[in-house]
């Protein structure tokens, strides 16, 4: 860097997060760092002893807010965007460029037939993602839409979530599938063939097998990552997290290399994924990976995965199980090991992130904690329980007792939220899912999630969903003890993820000597209507000073 | 994708009952076949070091030709990149996780036309059954492990009393009638019966049938008719453990595997060597009863062809 820069950005408003002073309108930024926050004349006194700054006016329309902090995301965002979108909404790609969104199953297969007239080689594999039957009335794509794309290829549409892909027929007839009676990840249509939609998976195997890509496999190269950085930056996001990562020792080295460039332009914290048999090799990786830290580049975490999904019916639920009768989920580790694993790593001094989604897993998960603080106290742990939709009050004050924050997943109220009143958890659970007010009302430690790319990462979309809580058929979820004012709900994506990541003296708000990362906003979360709160418009970012615009912000 | 067809088997069960050790017996008795085992846990194998022939990243090669590889977190892909190899093996073994649901991963094979299901082995621990049986977090789980077994291994016997192991044998054969139940001492069980026999259908040479199973084998140069065969296996299922057989009739050569109680017959593009094979029981009928229900020349006894045409 050489000689240290100073800067003073001018803002219309500052939104600090910093209690002792809400509201700024300037700030001076010193390698990195805020050197001083206030207005005009405060900044003045702060160039009498450090020296002249030049000012950045370019910003004197904008809001400022401490750069958005995304405590549950995965680098595999950064992955899909090698191919193409073909989702409901409007997406800025990583290059900026907006891609329109598609209204209708017919609008999907045009898009394709055009991608597909004007490649060179249309024997290769076509793969799409993004797409979301929840907006097109219970209208579901099959082989029939997407034959009309082509025949001689296969086809394959990965749905918005992840859990459901679409394929042509070329893609079941070289698969030869032979759906067992059983098979619930087949979909088949009234006369019993497969109607071109799998689950879960087996999908993904299939989607794998029958392209000869490795459609997961790649997601450590540079080119996702920055991907997935660029993505999230157009976002407001300064500090996002890979929630898990095996982290290999051959792609450590493509993470140090392409993070810690200066056009990287996000913070970057990796959780170890910590399932496998031997904690103390697990643990002896992280303290080698935490040797090789840098500030823009994480190792602090271990991450478990202890049960599967509630839309995918994976999920551990405590009686009664699930609305519509269908079998108690999966464990993913089972409760004994989960215990082991827990233990060895808090004895370790290693912070704990363990996704759990139905409250059986969250009573386990919470056993554990329970007993490894028994073993080894640990005032300031913040193991942070992911995802934890279906906690209920007697839980939330066990984690508040034991120390422990949650992470709760946001998006699910308006992406699930209809499935889960009607067919996962029915009308009295799902009021109640994600409930971030009560989290709080109990004192835990809140942060709400994307889980991108299984939901649209974008921390003020998320922001709005804790607030409004509503379905993507517009159904309420819950009220007013459920539900996150604003204010809270800015917390949330800002200091209260920062805190679940032991970042919060270092990021999540703007105040002095903290690192200097904003989110730049063409208007004020707390002025508009908490209805379009997701609505507002992203500028740009600031990352250690350096200005990110965004390609929209920059017309 | 004109490669061969992979057989897949899936072995299952809690925590702690066996399977590790069971893996590590039939990659040291692959007799002769490349074996890709898929495995939660290189650590947990314990692989004597004389047989590594090579380690790299996620993947242990054996001098025998077989490899271990690490699931890592996503079966998906630790099975999509064995398939996507060439040389496929000659058998992939998946370790489940103690809890996962088998059937889930059986599916992959219905989504694969180069993958066949040779058979899911659940091992259930005697000793512990009833603990596993009743566990207030696992009990579902179990029961989906034992119901989706097409071969239920007795483990930890030699731990357990004579009446225990008595009492959980009655317990899983009243849940699961048709579905063979054996007893495995110290991860020891013919590979012959765990994963068939080879692919020509020939025993090795020095082929033993150890424990108290039985085997019974011909050559026959006749045609069988497919499905008189199949109805004369369906009668001795109770006894039977494997079957294969590699013959003709009039619709041409066709190889026969049975495993687990049930049977699948695809056609043989080759000629056909007549081998038939079968283990199962001590309880399976003498050599001479087999032979008269098997051999097409025998005549069927009177009740047996209304059977199989019916």
């Amino acid at each position: 860097m050489g000689e240290i820069m100073s800067l003073i950005f001018a803002a219309k408003s500052i939104i600090t997060m910093n209690p002792s002073q809400a509201r700024a309108t300037h700030m001076a930024v010193r390698d990195g760092h805020i050197l001083a926050v206030g207005d005009a004349s405060h900044i003045a006194q702060w160039r009498q002893a450090w020296g002249d700054m030049p000012i950045d006016e370019s910003l004197s329309d904008k809001i400022l807010m401490p750069g958005f902090v995304e405590g549950h995301t995965h680098m595999m965002e950064g992955l899909f965007w090698n191919y193409d979108y073909v989702g409901y909404y409007d997406r800025e790609g990583p290059d900026g460029n907006v891609i329109a969104g598609l209204k209708s199953i017919d609008d999907v297969v045009a898009r394709l037939s055009q991608i597909n007239q004007q490649r060179d080689d249309k024997t290769q594999p076509l793969i799409a993602w993004g797409f979301d039957p929840i907006f097109f009335d219970g209208r579901r794509m099959n082989t029939a839409d997407l034959d009309k794309v082509s025949t001689d290829c296969p086809v394959i549409v990965l749905h918005a979530s992840l859990h459901i892909l679409n394929t042509n027929s070329l893609v079941i007839e070289q698969a030869g599938v032979t759906p067992g009676d059983n098979n619930e990840a087949v979909r088949r249509d009234e006369n019993g063939h497969p109607s071109g939609e799998f689950l879960g998976q087996l999908g993904m195997y299939m989607a794998m097998r029958t392209t000869g890509l490795d459609l997961l496999g790649a997601a450590g190269s540079a080119q996702t990552l920055i991907n997935f950085a660029n993505v999230a930056r157009q976002t407001g996001v300064t500090t996002a997290t890979d929630l898990a990562n095996p982290v290999p020792v051959e792609a450590v080295q493509t993470m140090r290399d392409t993070v810690s460039q200066d056009s990287f332009p996000m913070r970057l914290v990796v959780a170890f994924q910590g399932g496998g048999a031997d904690p103390q090799a697990g643990i002896a990786r992280i303290q080698e990976l935490q040797s090789q830290q840098t500030d823009k580049l994480r190792f602090s975490l271990v991450k478990f995965v202890a049960d599967g999904s509630i839309q995918g019916f994976s999920a551990r639920l405590k009686f009664p199980g699930y609305f519509n009768g269908a079998d108690n989920g999966l464990w993913y580790i089972e409760p004994d090991r989960l215990k082991s694993l827990i233990s060895a790593y808090h004895a370790a001094g290693i912070q704990i992130h363990i996704h759990t989604n139905g409250d059986e897993c969250t009573d386990v998960a919470l056993d554990a904690i329970e007993a490894a603080l028994r073993e080894n106290p640990w005032p300031d742990h913040r193991h942070t329980l992911q995802h934890c939709q279906m906690a209920n009050r007697a839980q939330f004050k066990r984690m508040a007792k034991l120390g422990v924050g949650v992470n709760l997943f946001s998006n699910h109220l308006y992406y699930w939220g209809d499935a889960h009143i009607n067919i996962t958890m029915g009308p009295e659970r799902a009021a109640r899912l994600d409930d971030a007010g009560g989290a709080l009302a109990e004192n835990v430690p809140v942060a709400i999630h994307s889980d991108a790319p299984v939901t649209a990462l974008a921390p003020l979309f998320t922001a709005w969903c804790a607030v409004n809580r509503v379905s993507s058929k517009g159904v309420k979820l819950g009220g007013e003890t459920e539900k996150l004012t604003v204010e809270q709900a800015l917390y949330a994506i800002t200091m209260g993820a920062a805190y679940s990541l032991h970042m919060d003296h270092e990021i999540g708000s703007l105040e002095v000597g903290k690192r200097a990362d904003v989110a730049i906003l063409e208007a004020d979360p707390l002025q508009v209507e908490a209805a379009h709160l997701k609505d507002i418009a992203v500028y740009g970012t600031i990352l250690g000073g350096k200005v990110h615009v965004n390609k929209r912000g920059a017309k | 994708m004109s490669n061969k067809v992979v057989p897949i088997t899936i072995i299952a069960g809690f925590l702690g009952t066996g399977k590790t050790g069971l893996l590590n017996h039939l990659l040291a008795h692959a007799e002769g076949r490349r074996l890709t085992a898929l495995v939660n846990d290189f650590g947990a194998l314990n692989i004597d070091s004389e047989l590594i022939a090579a380690q790299n990243g996620n993947q242990i090669s054996l001098a025998n030709g077989c490899v271990c590889c690490s699931i890592g977190d996503d079966l998906t892909l630790a099975l999509a990149q064995v398939m996507n190899q060439t040389p496929r093996p000659d058998h992939i073994l998946i370790e489940a996780s103690g809890v996962a649901d088998p059937a889930r991963i059986a599916g992959f094979a219905q989504v694969d036309r180069e993958l066949r299901l040779d058979g899911i082995i659940t091992l259930v621990d005697a000793l512990a059954h009833q603990r596993h049986a009743n566990d207030p977090h696992l009990a579902d789980n179990y029961q989906r492990q034992i119901e989706a077994g097409h071969f239920l291994l007795l483990s930890k016997t030699d731990l357990a009393s004579a009446a225990q192991t008595q009492s959980v044998s009655q317990q899983l054969a009243a849940q699961k009638p048709t579905t063979p139940i054996a007893i495995i001492e110290h991860g020891v069980f013919d590979a012959k019966v765990l994963l068939g026999l080879n692919e020509t259908g020939l025993l090795p040479a020095q082929a033993e049938i150890k424990h108290d199973l039985r085997q019974w084998s011909a050559h026959m140069t006749a045609p069988v008719p497919r499905l008189d065969l199949l109805n004369s296996l369906s009668t001795l299922a109770p006894h039977l453990l494997r079957a294969k057989a590699v013959l003709h009739d009039a619709e041409g050569a066709y190889v026969l595997h049975y495993a687990g109680g049930q049977s699948s017959v695809s056609p043989f593009d080759a000629s056909p060597s007549g081998h038939f094979v079968l283990i199962g029981k001590p309880d399976m009928p003498d050599d001479a009863s087999l032979a008269q229900l098997l051999t097409p020349q025998a005549p069927l006894p009177a009740h047996r062809q209304t059977e199989a045409r019916q």
